[in-house]
């Protein structure tokens, strides 16, 4: 059996806050797992409020924080093993990040195009011009954009869907087969915010690209992805088919989310609060 | 030019007492450099009018002028915008007052008294380096006209209300989480019982358990104080729940308005329908849509119907004129030439 994509095996992430006195740890991520197969590529979403470890877990996954407990298995490799620059270059090729900000992602001073034709460089080893514009020109097809709109456009010239778009356009040049989005909508419009959902499942099913999700918009998450795991704390509280656990939740933090999903079915009845803010004592 | 003609005067109902008036507003973004002019037209001949103890929801996407129309609404404007047309007038004290004739010292008395704002990226308001209790003391003293101790218990009660203990008032700003943050703004907002409430995106930054929390808050403190609120938010989802009325906003103009629920189940425009079908729901796997194009540039907005270059129902006349507004059912007004096409010959200026 060949070994799986991800596999992320109890890992823990403890941070120390405060001096010599007063010493406090904060667990931020506490013995989660999560598998994803190779070959077989789907959309797992990680839900939870902010400060439940969704992003600590993000971070680890990319091999940006080392977890102070478990180990990360990329492909059977583990990725805290990774010591020289070949082995980073080659991890970085296959797992590629999308951030949640689209405008604060890119420096606002440099050309877009640049981030791709240094992607396609160094991660897809295209060299000479023709080459490297041909890979960021398909890389862009890929997401329904082309080189000609953004060639030598700054980042204030391009609206947030777009950027958003050229994001996940730099992270497939290098043919990766896994991408971890830090909440790639949340910062983009709602009109064109299905868009960029839709070409994440189009991503999946075309491309066999698996995706990490990383949300805590419900909504979207019922409808792309197969797999949720969710959060609470540090701890996966629940996990399984999404649409199994989000139409019939059974955890009582899974619950309390569903509860305070605001949809627009509900207009004209009254709200009521989901009683989170009980916890209003300074931290 | 047709001229989208205030219908709402016809249809109020007697017993609302109406607070904000505002008419035809247009406020635009004036530059000059080098000799070459720009005029951004980010808010495009507005009209529409809030009534006592009602919450109005302004819902849109990004650059659509939400927020440029409530600066002009507040009058919190500095060049480049510039108000090139209209009127906002407001009813405190049983006297139409219009906001651009105010002087200087009429407009301090009426500000945080009368009208008070929450700004977008309201958890990043608060001075980091003064104790929430000076925030309140800085903002909100000088109109209340009582004595300190009094004030400062007034301010703990009032927490109270927002369901916050008085330990924040010793808080810095970084010691408190967003949701925390947030209740203070709402709390410092609300303090002098104004009478009206604007608040531009109160929950953006916030995850959904602390947002419901938040706007319930919003609400129950609005019903009491029964002011009059603006709420601003891209997020239909808060309108469906918060909102009693909402205007939809499309490049610097309201294309639709009426009764939250009347929008949302009937929407009749087709950015509308479009905003209102291409939400995902618990429940529902249906194909959703994102909007092909992009929002046209203010600076040069295309003839006619702004929507026109987006729209699958574009015709002929939305190319050439820009609909007027025209109500479908009483307090329900649409502008558009398809589906909501003007029954009687709209008079010409």
């Amino acid at each position: 059996m060949t070994a799986p994509l991800l596999d992320v095996d109890h890992v823990g992430m403890i941070y120390g806050l405060g001096g010599l006195l007063r010493r406090r740890t904060l667990r931020a991520v506490d013995d989660v797992s999560l598998r994803l197969e190779a070959g077989k590529p789907e959309i797992l979403a990680i839900i939870g409020e902010s400060g439940s470890g969704k992003t600590t877990l993000a971070r680890m996954i990319l091999n940006l924080v080392k977890p102070t407990g478990g180990a990360i298995h990329f492909l059977g490799a583990d990725v805290t093993r990774i010591r020289t620059n070949r082995e980073r270059m080659a991890f970085m090729r296959q797992v590629q990040p999308i951030f949640q900000n689209p405008f604060e992602a890119f420096n606002p001073l440099k050309r877009i195009d640049r981030y791709l034709f240094i992607s396609a460089r160094r991660f897809a080893g295209a060299r000479g011009r023709i080459d490297i514009e041909a890979k960021a020109d398909k890389a862009l097809h890929q997401v329904g954009l082309s080189l000609a709109e953004v060639k030598g456009r700054f980042p204030h010239e391009l609206s947030g869907g777009q950027l958003q778009r050229i994001a996940i356009a730099r992270a497939l040049i290098s043919a990766p087969s896994l991408i971890v989005a830090d909440e790639p909508v949340s910062m983009v419009d709602a009109s064109l915010r299905m868009s960029i959902v839709n070409l994440f499942k189009s991503l999946r099913d075309e491309l066999k690209v698996s995706i990490v999700y990383i949300t805590h918009d419900l909504a979207t998450a019922y409808y792309i992805s197969d797999r949720v795991l969710i959060m609470q704390r540090g701890k996966a509280v629940e996990s399984g088919n999404a649409r199994a656990v989000l139409d019939n939740p059974q955890h009582p933090y899974s619950i309390l989310l569903k509860n305070a999903v605001l949809s627009p079915e509900d207009a004209g009845k009254s709200m009521t609060p989901v009683g989170a803010a009980q916890n209003s004592s300074v931290i | 030019m047709i001229s989208a003609a205030p219908s709402f005067a016809a249809n109020a109902e007697p017993a609302a007492e109406r607070v904000l008036t505002v008419r035809n507003l247009r406020a635009y973004y004036q530059t000059r450099y080098f000799g070459i002019s720009r005029e951004v037209r980010a808010v495009d001949g507005v009209s529409l009018h809030v009534d006592r103890n009602e919450i109005y929801g302004l819902a849109g996407e990004s650059s659509c002028g939400k927020t440029t129309l409530i600066k002009t609404i507040v009058r919190a404007i500095r060049p480049p915008l510039t108000v090139v047309g209209g009127s906002v007038t407001f009813n405190f004290t049983g006297r139409d007052r219009d906001i651009y004739a105010l002087n200087r010292r009429e407009l301090e008395n009426i500000r945080w008294r009368h009208l008070s704002y929450i700004l977008q990226g309201s958890m990043n308001v608060l001075n980091p380096v003064r104790r929430v209790r000076h925030s309140f003391v800085d903002f909100a003293y000088r109109h209340m006209k009582k004595p300190m101790p009094e004030f400062l218990q007034l301010i703990e009660s009032h927490l109270d209300r927002v369901r916050l203990e008085s330990t924040v008032l010793d808080a810095y700003p970084h010691e408190l989480s967003g949701g925390m943050r947030q209740r203070v703004t709402i709390a410092l907002a609300s303090i002098c019982r104004p009478d009206f409430i604007i608040a531009d995106e109160p929950t953006t930054a916030l995850d959904v358990v602390v947002q419901k929390d938040v706007l319930t808050m919003l609400r129950e403190v609005q019903r009491e104080i029964r002011s009059s609120m603006i709420l601003v938010t891209h997020d239909i989802g808060v309108h469906a729940n918060v909102t009693d009325r909402l205007g939809i906003m499309y490049a610097g103009r309201l294309v639709e308005e009426g009764r939250t629920v009347d929008v949302i189940r009937n929407p009749r425009h087709p950015y509308t329908s479009h905003l209102v079908s291409s939400l995902p729901r618990i429940g529902d796997v249906t194909q959703k849509r994102g909007l092909e194009g992009a929002p046209p540039n203010l600076a040069n907005p295309p003839l006619g119907c702004r929507f026109h270059p987006r729209c699958p129902l574009a015709m002929e006349t939305c190319r050439a004129e820009h609909p007027p507004m025209v109500d479908v059912t009483p307090g329900h007004r649409v502008a558009c030439w398809v589906t909501a096409p003007p029954k009687q010959p709209v008079a010409v200026q």
